[in-house]
C-alpha cells in the first residue's frame, strides 16, 4: 500500500457500576421497563437540578489515572447545548478541554498481535447519556431509563495505523474498565459507542507533522467492535480510491455515519454544516477543588488490572504464560479463577480445570461464567476431594459434568452415586490378587520380560472396582504381589 | 468582525426554533447595538483578557459531591401527567429518524 | 376588622390568643385577592379551596401568603407567566415553598410575573399587565410585579419573589414595601424555573424588614437538590435584628448619586436624589459613618450590557427544555423539529425570544470571547469592586431606579443606550451573590420610593439589622397602598 493510514478513536463508555445516575439519585440500571428509573431532572421538569455523583467522579478519576492523563485542580462541567428529542434538557452536561476535564494528555501501551504499542490520549471527560428512543413507522418513543447515566468519553490522538490497532485498543480499554470496575463495557448492551476518523497520506511523508496529514473523514455512531474494524476498512478503502480517481483533493472534511445494512459510510455533513454547541460552563455546579488527598486515596484503590494479574498468576501461582492470558481475557474469569483459589483450591488445578473443562463447556452451553451453575466453592471443593482421594480424576470429571448441569454440590453428587475411592491397602490387595488369578497367561508374559504388561494387569483392577481404585496405590500393590508369583 | 445583519437574526431564531416577526427582528438588532457598542468600550478595558471569567455568583464556594445512594424513581402518571402525547409508558414525538 | 394588613408577629398574636383563626384569615386573604386582582391583575391563579393549618408556635403558621408563579408547586398550576406552560401541574414543590409548608404557612395564590422572570415591567406575563396598586396608570415594575402588589396591596403579609437582576428589590421599591434575597445560595432554587442561573436568586417581598427575615429563616436551608445551597443553620436573621448599628460603615457611590451625573435631569430625578441624600441623614443620626466613594465610571457604565449578555446567554440555555413534548401543549407538526418550533414560537412572547436570539448570539464560537466571556470577566471586576468596599465598609446604600414607578403607558423592556446606571446597578448584587435589600425611603407625588441596602456575602444579619434600624427611624414600616386611584 502506498499510504499511510492515521485513525483517532472517540471511545463512549458508559460507567455501569456506579448505584445512580451521574447528575441524578436515579438508578442506573438498565430495566425492561421504560421510564422506572427517572427522578424529575432526567425529564428536565421545570426548576429541577443536576447534583453530582461523587462515586462517578471518583471512577472517572481512577481511569484518568490509569490512562496516564493529569487531573485538574477543580472540577468543572459545561453545557453542550443542542436540540433534539431524546435530550430534556436541550443540553448535555459534560466537559470540554477547557477548563480541564478529568483528564488531559496520557497515554496508554496495548497489545496487537503481540507487539506492544502506545496511542497518545488527548483527554478524557465526564458525561451524561442521552434517553434512548424506538422508532415505529410514524413516530418515535421515550424512554427516559438512559438519559443521566453516566458516561466516560475518551479521545486519542490519530495514532492508530489500521483497524486492528484501534481495535485491540478498544480491547484494552474494554478490559480495563472492567477490571477497574467502572463498567461491564458490554456493546451488547449498547454502553460502548464509537466515533472514528481516519484519513490517510502518502507513505514517505512524516506523520508527526500535521501539515502531512489528510483530509479528516469523521464516523459517527458505531457501535460494535466489529463495526468499527469494517468501518475504518470500508472508508480507508473508499479514501484510497478517491486517491487513485485524482478525486481526493476535492473530497472536504466531513462527518459521515457507519450503516450496518449495507456495511458503507454515508454523507452526514460537511464542515460548513458543523453544529455550534455554544458550550458554557455549568452554572449549577459550583466548581470543586479535587483535593491531593482524594486523588491519592483514589490511586490507591486502582484494582489490579488484567496484565498486573496475570503476571502474578505466572509468578506467585506457577501458571503458564498461555494459561494466564486465558484467564485474564475476561475479568469475570479471572475473578472466578481467584475466588476458587480464595477457597483453598491448588492454583494449576483451578486453572486446568478452568481453561481445559470449564470454559470449553460453557462455550457450547452459550452461556458466560457468571451464569455458571457450577461456582467456584463448588470446584474448590472438587479440587479438594481428588486431591484427598476421595474420588478419582476420572470420576471427577462425570462430577464436574453433573454439577455444572445441575449446581448441585460435587459431595452431594459423589455421594449420590456412591462415588468413592477404594484407597485401602487390604482392599486392593484382595482385587490385585483376584485379577492376578484370573490371569496366569499374563503373568508369564511379565515374568518373560513384558514388564509392561504390568499396565494391563493395573487396568484389570481399575475396571473391576469402576474406577474407583486409587491407581498408584493400585500399581504399588500390583508391583509387589507380582513379584510374589 | 462580521456584524449582526437581519439574515443572521433570522438564521439565529431559526436554530432556536422559534420564529420572529419582522419587528422583533428589528428590535434585537437596535438592541443588539448597544450591546456591542458597550462590548467595544469593555475591550477598551487594560488587561481584560487576563480576567478570569466569573461563571458562578460564589467562587469561593466549597461543596461535596452527593452520595452514590438511590432514590425512587418517580410515578409513570407523575412523569406522563402533562404529556400531551404518550404510549404506554413512553413520551411519543414524530418519527426522529429517516 | 382586617388582619391581612398587619406584620406577621401581630397576625400571629391574634392567632394565638384567638381573636381570629386560620380560616377566616385565609378568607379574608381570598376576598382581597379577587379584589386586587379586579384592580391590578396580579394573580395567575387564586386557591379559592385553600383552608387553615394549626396555628403552633411557628410565627408564619396559620397565615397566608402568595407564590410568584415561577416556583414550583405540587398539584397547583405553575405557569412562569407563559403560554408555554399554561397548564402546567407540576407534582412536585419548590424546597423553598416546602420550608414553608412545613412552618405551617398557607399559599393563597399563585403571582403575576413577567415570563419566566425575563422582564423588569409586570407586563409580559401570559395573563396580561399588572398595574400598580398606588396608581393603577403605572407598572409595579418586575419581574416579581404581582407579589409586589398584592403585598403592597394588603392581600397578606408576604409574598415570595425571584431576582435575577432586580427582580425583588425593584418592584418591592415601586410599590412601597421591603424586598429581600438573601446571599446566593441561601434559599435552595430547586423548583424555582431558571432565568439565568448564575444570577437567580430565590427571595421575599414584605412590608416591614422583621417580616423578610421571619419569611426567610423559614425558606433557606441547604437542599441536596441544590448543589449551590449552603448551610446557613448558624444563621438567624430575626435574632439578630437589634437595631444597634452605632458605629456601622456605610458608602454610597457617586457616580451613581450625584446629580451632576445627570446633565438632563428631570424633577422627578432630583427629588429622589434629593430624598435619598434625606436618608444618607438619616443613617448618620442614627450614629452610622456614611460616605461617598468613587468607582470606575466604565465598569459601572459596562453594567446593563454584562447583564444582558450573561443572562441571555444563561436563559436561552436553561429554556430549551421548553419543547412542549413532555409538558406543555403540544403544537402540532409533521416532525419533532416542527412541533417544537411551532410551540416556542406560540408559546414565548416577543421580549423573551429576542433574548434567545442574543444569547444564542454571544455564546456561538466566535462570538463567545468578545462578548460572553468579557461580559463574565466585568462581572468579577464589578464585584471585586464591590467586594473592596467591603473591607472597609458594612455595606453599599443606593437609591433604587430613577424615580418612583414608571407609566405603563409607553414602557418597553429594551436595553436603551442612554439607560442610566441609576436604574440598573442592583444587578451588581446579583453578579456577587450579595444579600441586598430595599426598603420604602418616602414619596414623590404620592408614590413611594425605595432605597437599597446590599452587603457582603453571608453577612445577611448586619445587612437586614442596617436596614431595620433605618426602617425604624422612618415613616414607611407596614404601609399598605392607599385606595387604587
Amino acid at each position: 500500500m502506498n499510504y499511510k493510514v492515521l485513525i483517532g478513536l472517540e471511545m463512549h463508555c458508559e460507567i455501569s457500576k456506579t448505584k445512580t445516575k451521574v447528575f441524578s439519585s436515579a438508578r442506573n440500571s438498565f430495566s425492561e421497563t421504560p421510564n422506572c428509573n427517572v427522578r424529575p431532572v432526567d425529564m428536565a421538569f421545570p426548576g429541577t437540578l443536576p447534583v453530582v455523583n461523587k462515586e462517578a467522579v471518583k471512577m472517572a478519576l481512577m481511569a484518568s489515572m490509569i490512562l496516564g492523563c493529569s487531573q485538574p485542580e477543580y472540577l468543572y462541567f459545561e453545557r453542550k447545548n443542542y436540540y433534539y428529542p431524546d435530550l430534556p434538557k436541550g443540553f448535555q452536561i459534560t466537559q470540554e478541554t477547557k477548563p480541564a476535564p478529568v483528564g488531559s494528555y496520557g497515554m496508554l501501551t496495548y497489545e496487537c498481535k503481540g507487539e506492544k504499542k502506545t496511542v497518545r490520549i488527548n483527554n478524557l471527560h465526564l458525561e451524561e447519556d442521552a434517553a434512548s428512543s424506538d422508532h415505529y413507522p410514524s413516530c418515535s418513543r421515550i424512554n427516559y431509563n438512559r438519559a443521566g447515566v453516566p458516561l466516560l468519553e475518551l479521545v486519542t490522538e490519530p495514532d492508530f495505523h489500521s483497524a486492528d490497532e484501534a481495535v485491540a485498543f478498544l480491547e484494552e480499554m474494554r478490559s480495563i474498565y472492567q477490571y477497574a470496575g467502572i463498567s461491564e463495557a458490554d456493546s451488547k448492551k449498547g454502553q460502548v459507542r464509537c466515533d472514528v476518523n481516519v484519513s490517510i497520506m502518502d507513505k514517505n511523508l512524516d506523520e508527526s507533522d500535521p501539515a502531512n496529514w489528510g483530509t479528516k473523514v469523521e464516523i459517527k455512531n458505531v457501535n460494535s467492535f466489529s463495526g468499527v474494524r469494517d468501518a475504518i476498512n470500508y472508508e480507508i478503502q473508499r479514501q484510497i480510491d478517491l486517491k487513485e480517481d485524482g478525486k481526493y483533493d476535492e473530497m472536504p472534511q466531513q462527518t459521515r455515519r457507519w450503516d450496518e445494512e449495507s456495511a458503507s459510510t454515508i454523507f452526514m455533513r460537511g464542515k460548513v454544516d458543523a453544529i455550534d454547541y455554544k458550550y458554557f460552563v455549568e452554572p449549577n455546579i459550583p466548581k470543586f477543588k479535587i483535593s491531593k488527598e482524594w486523588l491519592e486515596e483514589i490511586r490507591k484503590s486502582i484494582p489490579m488490572l488484567a496484565h498486573e494479574r496475570k503476571d502474578m498468576y505466572m509468578k506467585n501461582y506457577g501458571i503458564s504464560e498461555y494459561d494466564a492470558t486465558i484467564l485474564v481475557k475476561e475479568k469475570p474469569v479471572a475473578d472466578f479463577f481467584e475466588d476458587t483459589i480464595k477457597l483453598g483450591a491448588n492454583p494449576k488445578s483451578a486453572s486446568n480445570w478452568i481453561t481445559t473443562n470449564l470454559l470449553g463447556s460453557l462455550n457450547k452451553m452459550e452461556i458466560t461464567i457468571e451464569e455458571s451453575k457450577l461456582t467456584p466453592s463448588h470446584l474448590a471443593l472438587l479440587i479438594k476431594m481428588v486431591e484427598n482421594g476421595e474420588i478419582s480424576s476420572q470420576q471427577a470429571k462425570g462430577v464436574f459434568t453433573e454439577s455444572l448441569e445441575t449446581g448441585k454440590s460435587p459431595k452431594d453428587i459423589a455421594s449420590e452415586k456412591g462415588l468413592k475411592q477404594i484407597t485401602n491397602e487390604g482392599e486392593i490387595t484382595k482385587i490385585v490378587n483376584e485379577v492376578l488369578d484370573e490371569n496366569p497367561d499374563i503373568i508369564e508374559q511379565y515374568k518373560n520380560g513384558k514388564v509392561a504388561m504390568v499396565n494391563y494387569l493395573v487396568g484389570q483392577v481399575m475396571k473391576k472396582t469402576h474406577g474407583t481404585a486409587n491407581p498408584s496405590l493400585a500399581r504399588d500393590v500390583m508391583a509387589k504381589e507380582i513379584e510374589k508369583r | 468582525m462580521q456584524k449582526f445583519t437581519k439574515e443572521m437574526v433570522d438564521d439565529y431564531a431559526d436554530k432556536l426554533l422559534i420564529g420572529l416577526t419582522e419587528e422583533e427582528n428589528k428590535m434585537v438588532l437596535d438592541e443588539f447595538g448597544v450591546i456591542d457598542a458597550t462590548i467595544d468600550m469593555i475591550n477598551e478595558l487594560p488587561d481584560i483578557e487576563k480576567v478570569e471569567p466569573m461563571t458562578h455568583a460564589l467562587d469561593d464556594f466549597e461543596y461535596v459531591l452527593r452520595e452514590d445512594e438511590p432514590e425512587e424513581s418517580v410515578p409513570i402518571e407523575d412523569l406522563l401527567a402533562n404529556c400531551d402525547d404518550h404510549t404506554d409508558r413512553e413520551v411519543q414525538v414524530p418519527r426522529m429518524v429517516g | 376588622m382586617s388582619y391581612m394588613d398587619k406584620s406577621i408577629e401581630e397576625i400571629h398574636e391574634a392567632l394565638k390568643k384567638g381573636l381570629v383563626t386560620s380560616d377566616e384569615l385565609v378568607k379574608e386573604s381570598l376576598e382581597k385577592s379577587h379584589l386586587v386582582q379586579e384592580k391590578c391583575n396580579a394573580f395567575v391563579t387564586i386557591l379559592d379551596d385553600a383552608k387553615g393549618t394549626e396555628v403552633t408556635d411557628s410565627l408564619l403558621s396559620g397565615i397566608p401568603y402568595g407564590v410568584k408563579d415561577n416556583y414550583s408547586t405540587k398539584g397547583v398550576l405553575s405557569t412562569g407567566s407563559s403560554n408555554t406552560l399554561k397548564d402546567y401541574v407540576p407534582f412536585f414543590s419548590a424546597t423553598a415553598i416546602d420550608n414553608l409548608s412545613k412552618a405551617g404557612a398557607v399559599m393563597v395564590n399563585k403571582t403575576v410575573l413577567d415570563e419566566f422572570g425575563m422582564g423588569g415591567t409586570g407586563t409580559t406575563g401570559h395573563t396580561g399587565i399588572v398595574t400598580n396598586p398606588w396608581d393603577k396608570t403605572r407598572m409595579c415594575a418586575g419581574s416579581s410585579a404581582g407579589s409586589a402588589a398584592a403585598v403592597a396591596a394588603g392581600v397578606y403579609p408576604y409574598a415570595t419573589g425571584s431576582d435575577t437582576g432586580d427582580s425583588i428589590r425593584k418592584p418591592a421599591a415601586y410599590c412601597g414595601i421591603v424586598g429581600y434575597k438573601p446571599t446566593y445560595g441561601m434559599i435552595s432554587r430547586y423548583g424555582l424555573f431558571p432565568f439565568a442561573s448564575s444570577l437567580d436568586h430565590c427571595g421575599v417581598l414584605t412590608r416591614s424588614v422583621r417580616d423578610a427575615a421571619i419569611v426567610t429563616d423559614a425558606m433557606k436551608g441547604i437542599d441536596k437538590n441544590d448543589m449551590t445551597s449552603w448551610n446557613s443553620k448558624d444563621v438567624h436573621l430575626l435574632e439578630a435584628l437589634d437595631g444597634n448599628v452605632k458605629g456601622k460603615k456605610l458608602c454610597y457611590v457617586k457616580e451613581i448619586c450625584d446629580i451632576n451625573n445627570y446633565p438632563n435631569a428631570s424633577d422627578e430625578l432630583k427629588r429622589h436624589l434629593e430624598n435619598f441624600m434625606k436618608t444618607i441623614d438619616i443613617c448618620k443620626s442614627l450614629g452610622m459613618e456614611v460616605d461617598e466613594v468613587s468607582v470606575d465610571e466604565t465598569l459601572l457604565k459596562a453594567s446593563p450590557a454584562t447583564y444582558v449578555v450573561i443572562s441571555c446567554a444563561e436563559a436561552t440555555s436553561n429554556m430549551s427544555n421548553l419543547t412542549g413534548f413532555i409538558f406543555g401543549p403540544r403544537a402540532s407538526g409533521d416532525k419533532w423539529d416542527e412541533e417544537m418550533k411551532n410551540y416556542r414560537t406560540k408559546g414565548f412572547s416577543p421580549l423573551i425570544k429576542r433574548r434567545f436570539v442574543i444569547g444564542s448570539y454571544v455564546l456561538q464560537a466566535q462570538n463567545k470571547n468578545r462578548y460572553f466571556h468579557n461580559a463574565q470577566r466585568v462581572r468579577r471586576l464589578l464585584v471585586d469592586e464591590w467586594k473592596k468596599l467591603f473591607e472597609k465598609y458594612d455595606a453599599v446604600i443606593l437609591p433604587v431606579g430613577s424615580g418612583p414607578a414608571k407609566k405603563l403607558e409607553g414602557s418597553k423592556d429594551a436595553l436603551d443606550k442612554n439607560t442610566a446606571i441609576l436604574e440598573d446597578h442592583l444587578q451588581i448584587g446579583n453578579f456577587g451573590g450579595f444579600p441586598s435589600i430595599t426598603i420604602p425611603n418616602g414619596f414623590i407625588d404620592g408614590l413611594p420610593v425605595g432605597v437599597n441596602i446590599t452587603g457582603n456575602c453571608y453577612e445577611d444579619e448586619k445587612t437586614l439589622n442596617i436596614a431595620y434600624a433605618l426602617e425604624g427611624a422612618m415613616d414607611y414600616k407596614g404601609q399598605v397602598c392607599k385606595e387604587v386611584q
